[in-house]
């Protein structure tokens, strides 16, 4: 069975497919919220959120556009979600905490470095305006073409481009100029 | 260089929880049946006839129509997120209202078509469409696996099994009442609800040990843990006397057992001897009325762990309150709801903990619920129990988020315990936390001087400690201790029923304050002594007779447990070397020629400034042997209280347990844990093995 069949059974209310498909696509969807968050228990609600909307909103996949495509649009807008309620939540607190569970949570899969590195990163995607923080994780996250990320948000392949050049410029301005802020960071 | 960074950073491949994920697809699937259900309902318009999920199903119910109601509609609206970079919300497809009327309708014939054949075949309206029959099937196929899952779950819980099962039985019948009122929240709510409710799933106790080798201890212990010397030899010539405050808590033994659970030894300063020992219940004889709260039952047997010494074993039973007797409880819930009780066995654990007490409670007792984080807040004032379904509704909209004011919170909560305040009756807060009191001017011994202020005008306080990765276990021994209250530390629901069920009364009564051991050797007997465990509790010699000192308290039916270990004059072996110039003057009159040492046990009655004692010598006629133990009697106690002793004492790699090891101590609980009726000492044998399994890797 493709997985263009499993969808449309699913889409028709049959719950095997559906479960095969969710099963599938966990894995992705955790990966990608993980990059998100940061945090591994975040990143577990996220993906919780979005099989949960996965399940509502299944029927309205047209089969105009390829299904991780969709998905995908599907996920960050769990993600906003998510960050939305957070900042809500959490006020200007919010930063310390993040670093202090994803280092505590994550050491065992993943090198503390890394996980240093990926904070830093969102720290510097999450300031940014809004759109740059998806661009960067569909393609250096997920690894999709420029084309392929252009297709999820919807927008042209050269603002893709764009946006990550702009992205890499501010990296560039935060390892050269302020080592001690990236101390902070830290 | 710059790409690198994001390479760097995105390098990291996690793996996903299985268990996370069973719960994200279960919640999924129930949805998707949610939105098929209301599908169906929506295209007949119908809504007399009601919709019978599959039993298992019946009780989510409500919520799930709920949600799946909002679930259907969602998409009939165009998303509300605002956009300002024209990234396309996934519902904007060109979704003309033109096309959407089609498929109304479109649904809506589908649907009278459907109604059409399940009137013909004269069945009841239970499923959505003909497709439930394909359902049908898949789930048939689908269940060995399920059922696979479900046994390794029940594997783990054999003990703690049947007490959660229980535990369901008496949620249910507040249960559905809930629901309804839920049904006026937002669809998330009723979802994390939903998620709340999941059996045991977020429970730590029911996962993780299924497989010992998984879980890999973490990098970094934040848990806080008073370090301490493990008391040592002593010699009777030099220092006769050995006085300590009794310790009721129990917070050790959940800790250990969760560590153990996860398969790892626990750190050494978290294994405190007497709290392990004491986490059990031992039937000991009981006094007959109030005037004597407790008795102390003695016996003295050989030490398994090196011939030739000795075990003194002094139990004590507190008098159990009939229920007619027990005071009115004004209660006080002081609650962290910072951002680190953000996990499922931390603020969930908390809400069901509290579901589990309010059962517990009279109709006339008093609840409150401070919380604190960013700002402490009264979510609660003092509200009767009587009004269950107030406090259960403040308790389910609890939420984590923000830094931790505890130093405020816990004013607010004697605030509040004040306002209320009854001579008569229990008053206590009992603060429930992972130990985090990071905001304001609040160093432990600030906090320490405000609740024995507070203690000393009648309003106790109890810890619950919750969680792990920044357990302040030495902050919530502090102030239980001081505030003649217990520490528990809860890991899993059981652990909440018995601390706040079966242990309630204990928990939450007090029958005698400040109590006090001194025990004082014979010379002419004993060369050597040692205190197992009670190293955080050693009083000074002289503090015994001042009643101005605080010590531990003990609740009614509490039983508590100490254990000396000792080498007789002659007999045995003993570690210290006899001292070369003390003179040989201090020889005892004969006729005491035959006793070990003298007890005494200092008290106060609840409410009374003046101590009371008790005396009792020890001699050698009270040994007894575990060579033949019969249910129920004073050996089986002390045995089991010594297997015990011994498990903790080898956690701790004590030096003076000889060759003892793991197997010892399985054998000896075997052969002394009698009836168990709650199954605590089948779990204790339990995690012993896990224990040996844990140290041989």
């Amino acid at each position: 069975m493709t997985e263009a069949d499993d969808i449309r059974l699913a889409q028709q209310g049959d719950r095997a497919a559906f479960e095969a498909l969710l099963s599938a696509y966990y894995d992705t969807i955790f990966r990608f919220a993980y990059k998100w968050c940061g945090s591994r228990a975040d990143a577990e609600d996220v993906t919780q959120q979005a099989c949960i909307k996965l399940a509502r909103t299944l029927t309205q996949f047209r089969f105009d556009s390829a299904f991780t495509t969709w998905l995908y649009r599907l996920v960050i807008n769990c993600a906003k979600d998510w960050q939305r309620s957070q900042s809500r939540h959490w006020g200007d607190d919010r930063p310390g905490e993040v670093v202090a569970l994803a280092e505590e949570s994550d050491a065992q899969d993943n090198p503390a470095e890394t996980n240093i590195y990926l904070q830093q990163v969102l720290g510097i995607l999450d300031d940014m305006a809004e759109g740059f923080k998806e661009t960067a994780l569909l393609v250096h996250g997920a690894g999709l073409t420029h084309a392929e990320a252009a297709g999820v948000l919807s927008i042209k392949e050269s603002t893709v481009s764009w946006r990550l050049h702009e992205i890499r410029k501010q990296l560039l301005l935060l390892q050269t100029s302020s080592a001690p802020l990236q101390e902070a960071r830290l | 260089m710059t790409d690198n960074l994001i390479d760097k950073a995105f390098a990291t491949h996690p793996k996903p929880d299985s268990e996370a994920k069973k719960r994200a697809l279960a919640l999924a699937l129930m949805e998707f049946d949610a939105v098929q259900e209301t599908q169906a309902l929506e295209k007949q318009a119908t809504d007399t006839q009601p919709a019978e999920g599959p039993a298992a199903q019946k009780d989510p119910a409500p919520q799930k129509k709920l949600s799946g109601l909002q679930g259907f509609l969602a998409w009939l609206r165009l998303m509300g997120t605002h956009n300002p970079n024209r990234t396309d919300s996934m519902n904007g497809n060109a979704f003309t209202f033109a096309q959407k009327k089609l498929l109304i309708s479109g649904l809506a014939t589908c649907s009278l078509a459907v109604v059409g054949v399940l009137l013909f075949q004269q069945m009841p309206l239970h499923t959505s469409s003909s497709m439930r029959d394909d359902l049908a099937m898949s789930k048939e196929v689908r269940r060995p696996e399920a059922a696979a899952g479900a046994d390794q779950a029940v594997e783990e819980i054999i003990v703690t099994g049947a007490r959660e099962l229980e535990i369901a039985a008496q949620y249910s019948p507040a249960e559905p009442m809930v629901i309804a009122e839920q049904q006026a929240m937002s669809a998330k709510r009723a979802q994390e609800t939903a998620r709340l409710a999941m059996p045991a799933s977020p429970m730590p106790s029911a996962a993780p040990a299924s497989d010992l080798a998984v879980v890999p201890p973490p990098s970094e212990f934040r848990d806080r843990f008073a370090e301490f010397q493990e008391n040592s030899v002593k010699a009777v010539s030099e220092e006769p006397v050995s006085t300590f405050s009794i310790d009721v808590d129990t917070a050790a033994y959940s800790f250990v057992r969760r560590n153990l659970n996860n398969g790892y030894l626990p750190p050494k300063d978290a294994v405190r001897v007497e709290e392990l020992i004491n986490y059990f219940d031992y039937q000991y004889p009981v006094p007959s009325d109030k005037a004597t709260p407790f008795l102390p039952s003695v016996s003295v047997m050989d030490s398994p762990w090196k011939t030739g010494n000795k075990l003194i074993h002094i139990g004590i039973k507190g008098y159990q309150l009939p229920a007619s007797a027990i005071p009115r409880s004004n209660l006080v819930f002081l609650l962290d709801v910072s951002g680190s009780m953000h996990s499922p066995d931390k603020l969930p654990l908390v809400q069901q903990s509290m579901e589990l007490l309010l059962n517990n409670l009279q109709p006339e007792d008093t609840v409150a619920i401070v919380v604190y984080a960013g700002a402490a807040g009264t979510v609660l004032e003092p509200t009767p129990v009587k009004d269950k379904q107030k406090i259960l509704r403040a308790v389910q909209q609890l939420q984590a988020g923000g830094s931790t004011a505890g130093a405020e919170g816990i004013q607010r909560a004697y605030e509040l315990a004040e306002a209320n305040f009854d001579s008569k009756a229990v008053n206590r807060i009992i603060l429930a936390t992972d130990g985090d009191f990071n905001v304001g001017p609040t160093g432990d011994s600030d906090l320490q001087t405000l609740v024995e202020r507070k203690r000393d005008q009648g309003i106790y306080l109890s810890v619950l400690g919750f969680g792990q990765g920044n357990y302040q276990d030495a902050m919530m021994q502090t102030l239980a201790q001081h505030g003649n209250g217990v520490a528990a530390y809860i890991d899993t629901l059981s652990e909440a029923q018995k601390v706040l069920v079966h242990e309630a009364t204990s928990t939450l009564f007090p029958i005698a304050n400040d109590v006090k051991i001194q025990v004082e050797f014979n010379p002419a007997t004993v060369a050597e002594y040692r205190l197992i465990g009670y190293e955080t509790r050693a009083l000074q010699r002289e503090d015994f007779n001042n009643d101005k000192v605080d010590a531990g308290d003990i609740g009614a039916g509490h039983s508590v447990t100490a254990i000396y270990e000792i080498t007789t004059v002659g007999e045995g072996k003993p570690l210290l070397e006899p001292s070369r110039y003390a003179t040989e003057k201090t020889r005892p009159a004969d006729k005491l020629g035959d006793e070990y040492a003298f007890l005494r046990i200092r008290y106060k009655l609840p409410g009374e400034k003046q101590s009371q004692l008790i005396e009792k010598p020890i001699s050698a006629s009270q040994s007894i042997t575990l060579d033949k133990v019969a249910p129920g009697s004073l050996q089986q106690e002390a045995g089991f209280a010594t297997a015990v002793a011994g498990f903790a004492q080898l956690l701790r790699g004590s030096h003076f347990t000889g060759d003892y090891s793991y197997d010892d101590v399985i054998a000896l609980a075997q052969k002394t844990k009698g009836t168990d009726d709650y199954g605590y000492r089948t779990e204790f044998i339990q995690l012993v093995r896990k224990a040996k399994l844990a140290k041989a890797m």
